[in-house]
């Protein structure tokens, strides 16, 4: 087949679309694209069933915008992806090639039906070039991701040491590889037709099928035409499958990720939403399949298994039963058992008429499907969920089980049930009389808003300032400051209560709604407006979820004040304070509210203070193991969180571990004394830091200046 | 089967207690009252025991209008009805005239057994459910860690000083509880919904029919006496210091 002198013209370059693939190919191709397009759309009709089969409503179409934006970012860009390199490399190699290609092949099919007036000439040769490169990417990615399932396994693609890869994810991985390797071949064949014999010498450009050409020399140019046709098929073909095989593999998440990423909770990070009808309600919490919302169980399916959120989970790594992906691919099963169930039910009952008779399961969530164990292991860190790339909602689902073993059942740890009822009889879990609560700051003389209400800012203790001997510390640490600088500022005394984020977050929403409305009406009946928290829980608390009950407060953490007033001047930092000091970021201060900066501008405001960074840091950081109620449980399975967080400070050489959260403080302090390193290591709150540095503990603290 | 268990509101244990200037008793403002511990592991024995051998869970209870929060509390953890004595002649009433008024109440109950705290950790009398057992004229298992119950009798043990006593009694008895009978239920939050419908009888001691003038009185409460400040030994010798601490020890501690 040759095309006489034109398209050997400079300018003319171009190729034949359908080359070597006579009538009546296309139509075989249309027939064939209708079939798999059926399959493929069958295969996701079943799925759409099974989604909206079970599930209880909930609305994530609102700001249509902001989703979109989501989706840009993290499905087009897959900007999360990165959050693990190789990974990200490989995907986006696999994702941005294929897009390209597809792009491609659009172009194919419009310069064959319609004709593209630029499909020639310099146009021609860059495209031919751009897609040799990303069908390379396709292939590089392709193989970079066998070579890290099957040879190097990652930890984070299986459970506790054993893989858990499925013979899906060799197909799929097989079925792209083998889609790029056979157009590169039919490319390959056709090059060495038109090449050798049309004398198309612009074919250079596509380099891999230029150089593949090479293969067949001395072989007849029909038998090359005749094999040339076979891969074309065998090409067209492998295509089909892939359509075809979409919506039964885990080639779903090209569907299923981007609608998740679309539909991820713009609400603030850590949000949960409050169970507002304790008087109406018959159940609380989720214990069975069927009490998630749509979205949650959507997440389960949206699950790719890639392991990011077991990754860095401190309850997995500390070798306990839970991991963030067996327990979302756990629910998952779960479903794809049940749903099924349910829709044969239903089927049944619209053909026979009447109620659909749905058994009940044969394995309870709560206990079978879900080890309580897992479920209790969770510090809420939120690890699982800042570093999932389909934005999976790994920490809600744990705290709405918890509500339900904790407020239906009432069956949870002996531990926590004796915290909970410190905090429903003295409002603070370790159980002290109230009336101490604000004894911390007698001697330094801080006024509570009973005395003098008209002050600028509410510094909201906390249970762990007042009560805790090393809290006790850093509230007047962080009180003196105040006072040094001129701050305004009250504490409610020993009105004060706890903040319930130990209750939330272990299930006991009932109890921590009590505790904040007793806090809010306080709060309110004072007039309060800004509100300091030292402890991180409480701050989200207070910041995030008072709202709800009536408690608008603008609320700072103190890392976020103590920032402030060093660049402002307000406080002097006049001592050198020597010692190479590491961040320690807590959870709730770093990943629920992005607060990074502050506390480390702090530290390195301070004189002599050298900075080193754990390997595990920011929205990477580890847990200290104190969070989500588990500062009042006994850690029982495998390795101490908060000790293995002390030896990640001790391999960066720090002789400091600076926090800016109580919880934190204890963790790492008690960390350092099981690893014996009291004598060469410490850890301290920023605002201890920042009070020696002030050297101002011999001399009075200057009174607090009148309020603004 | 008829279950009986008698509360008492008291203190939270962390509670400051000041004494009122008059020493007719504590001054009550800013207490959190809570139900007696020991009772608590009454009332939990009182609904296993249900559970096991089905029955009902009768909450009783002799104190001023607050009490009525503890005999919810009881009900949240899935007993199902209460009865208040509640009598301004009654509060702060002793021991016997409690038990009495607490005799009074389940007499009516039919009770086969009836579990009360093995004292109140306020004014740790420890004398309530004894003199209930014998009002009732029915045999009492004090001071009792572990509980069976078969062929209509029950078999109790009750650690004493370096053994334990394994004591069987015919029903209907009275048994005090101890720490370490069982560890009580943190009531669930649809039983503290349903705890607030569950029928609760106010009686008052007219109704009952009892004698309100108490055979004990507390004449006078005293907060103790403040601790003499501890001694720093100034100096600078140590051999002098320790000749000081020596004499010291001996004359004035006379402990050595």
């Amino acid at each position: 087949m040759t095309h006489g002198g034109d398209i050997l013209k400079v300018g003319n370059e171009g190729r034949e679309v359908f080359w070597n693939a006579p009538f009546p190919t296309e139509p075989i191709l249309f027939l064939f694209t209708a079939i798999v397009l059926a399959i493929a759309a069958y295969g996701v009709y079943l799925r759409w069933q099974m989604w909206t089969a079970i599930g209880k409503p909930e609305d994530r179409t609102d700001q249509p915008k902001e989703r979109i934006r989501s989706l840009i970012i993290n499905g087009l860009f897959q900007v999360r992806t990165f959050r693990e390199y190789y990974a990200g490399i490989f995907h986006s190699l696999i994702f941005f090639g294929f897009f390209v290609l597809i792009f491609g092949a659009a172009v194919d099919a419009t310069q064959f039906h319609i004709g593209l007036p630029f499909f020639h000439g310099k146009f021609y040769l860059w495209f031919s070039l751009l897609m040799e490169i990303f069908g390379l990417a396709v292939l590089a990615g392709v193989v970079m991701a066998l070579v890290r399932r099957y040879v190097l396994k990652p930890d984070l693609l299986g459970y506790q040491g054993k893989p858990d890869n499925t013979f899906d994810d060799a197909v799929v991985l097989i079925l792209i590889g083998a889609i790029i390797v056979t157009g590169f071949i039919i490319e390959s064949l056709r090059i060495y037709v038109n090449y050798n014999l049309d004398g198309y010498t612009w074919e250079v450009w596509s380099f891999v099928g230029f150089a593949l050409s090479h293969i067949y020399t001395g072989i007849s140019y029909d038998s090359v035409r005749m094999a040339h046709k076979v891969m074309w098929w065998t090409h067209s073909f492998l295509t089909f499958a892939f359509i075809a095989y979409l919506p039964w593999s885990r080639l779903m998440h090209i569907i299923t990720s981007p609608v998740n990423q679309y539909m991820k909770s713009l609400k603030p990070k850590g949000y949960l939403e409050p169970i507002r009808d304790f008087e109406t309600a018959e159940t609380f919490g989720v214990g069975k399949l069927e009490a998630f919302t749509w979205k949650q169980i959507f997440d389960s399916d949206a699950c790719t298994r890639c392991g990011r959120c077991q990754d860095g989970c401190p309850a997995y790594l500390s070798k306990k039963p839970l991991s963030p992906k067996k327990l979302v691919q756990d629910i998952k099963t779960h479903w794809e058992d049940r749903v099924k169930i349910v829709l044969a039910a239903r089927k049944l009952a619209k053909e026979k008429g009447g109620e659909p008779e749905i058994p009940p399961p044969d394995k309870a969530l709560l206990g079978d499907v879900i080890d309580m164990h897992e479920l209790w292991a969770c510090t809420n860190c939120m690890y699982c969920m800042e570093n999932c790339p389909v934005y999976v909602e790994h920490v809600p689902k744990i705290i709405s089980m918890r509500q339900c073993k904790v407020l239906m059942d009432a069956e949870f740890s002996p531990e926590l049930q004796l915290t909970y009822r410190n905090m429903e009889n003295n409002s603070n879990p370790w159980g002290i009389g109230g009336h101490l609560r604000a004894d911390w700051a007698k001697e330094i003389g801080v006024k509570t808003l009973a005395e003098d209400p008209n002050v600028e800012y509410l510094f909201y203790v906390g249970c762990s300032g007042s009560f805790d001997d090393r809290g006790k510390k850093v509230s007047v640490a962080f009180a003196k400051i105040l006072k040094a600088a001129g701050v305004s500022f009250g504490i409610l005394g020993t009105e004060e209560g706890c903040c319930g984020d130990s209750a939330m977050r272990g299930g006991n929403e009932y109890l921590y709604q009590s505790l904040a409305q007793a806090n809010i009406e306080l709060m309110n009946g004072y007039g309060v407006k800004k509100i300091i928290c030292t402890c991180p829980h409480g701050y989200n608390a207070l910041k995030k979820d008072y709202p709800h009950f009536g408690g608008n407060f603008e609320v700072y953490h103190h890392s976020e004040i103590l920032a402030d007033l060093i660049a402002g001047g307000r406080i002097r930092l006049k001592k050198a304070v020597s010692s190479l000091c590491t961040y320690h970021d807590s959870c709730f201060l770093g990943r629920y509210n992005d607060i990074y900066e502050q506390p480390r501008k702090v530290l390195s405001a301070v004189p002599g203070v050298r900075m080193v960074e754990m390997k595990r840091n920011l929205e990477k950081s580890f847990c200290c193991g104190a969070g989500g109620g588990r500062m009042w449980m006994e850690e029982d399975i495998g390795e101490r969180i908060n000790d293995m967080r002390t030896d990640q400070a001790i391999e960066a050489g720090a002789e400091t571990i600076a926090v800016a959260c109580p919880f934190c403080l204890t963790m790492m302090a008690d960390g350092i004394k099981d690893r014996a390193m009291e004598e060469k290591m410490k850890s301290l709150d920023i605002a201890e830091i920042v009070w020696d540095a002030m050297d101002l503990e011999e001399a009075q603290a200057a009174p607090a200046a009148p309020s603004e | 089967m008829n279950i009986v268990a008698c509360v008492k509101q008291v203190p939270d244990t962390e509670a400051l207690i000041k004494v009122k200037p008059d020493g007719s008793g504590i001054d009550e403002g800013g207490i959190k009252w809570v139900m007696n511990p020991y009772d608590e592991y009454g009332v939990e024995e009182a609904l296993r025991l249900k559970e096991a051998k089905g029955g009902e869970v009768t909450i009783v209870s002799v104190g001023p209008a607050r009490a009525m929060e503890t005999i919810r509390t009881a009900l949240a953890m899935g007993a199902e009805k209460g009865v208040h004595v509640s009598d301004p002649l009654l509060d702060n009433t002793d021991a016997y005239t409690t038990a009495a008024a607490l005799a009074a109440v389940i007499k009516g109950l039919n009770p086969d057994i009836i579990f009360c705290g093995q004292r109140a950790i306020d004014d740790d009398s420890g004398q309530v459910g004894s003199i209930l057992a014998a009002i009732l004229g029915i045999p009492q298992v004090t001071i009792v860690t572990k509980l069976e119950m078969a062929d209509g009798k029950i078999k109790a043990i009750k650690p004493i000083e370096g053994a334990q006593l394994v004591i069987e009694s015919t029903l209907p008895c009275v048994i005090t509880t101890q720490k370490g009978l069982n560890e009580p239920r943190y009531a669930s939050l649809p039983g503290i919904m349903k705890a607030k419908k569950k029928p609760v009888d106010v009686k008052n001691a007219a109704a009952l029919g009892i004698a309100t003038e108490p055979k004990a009185k507390v004449a006078k409460m005293t907060p103790p006496p403040d601790r003499a400040p501890g001694k720093i030994i100034a100096g600078d010798d140590p051999a002098a210091k320790a000749a000081e601490l020596v004499r010291l020890l001996r004359e004035e501690a006379k402990v050595i």
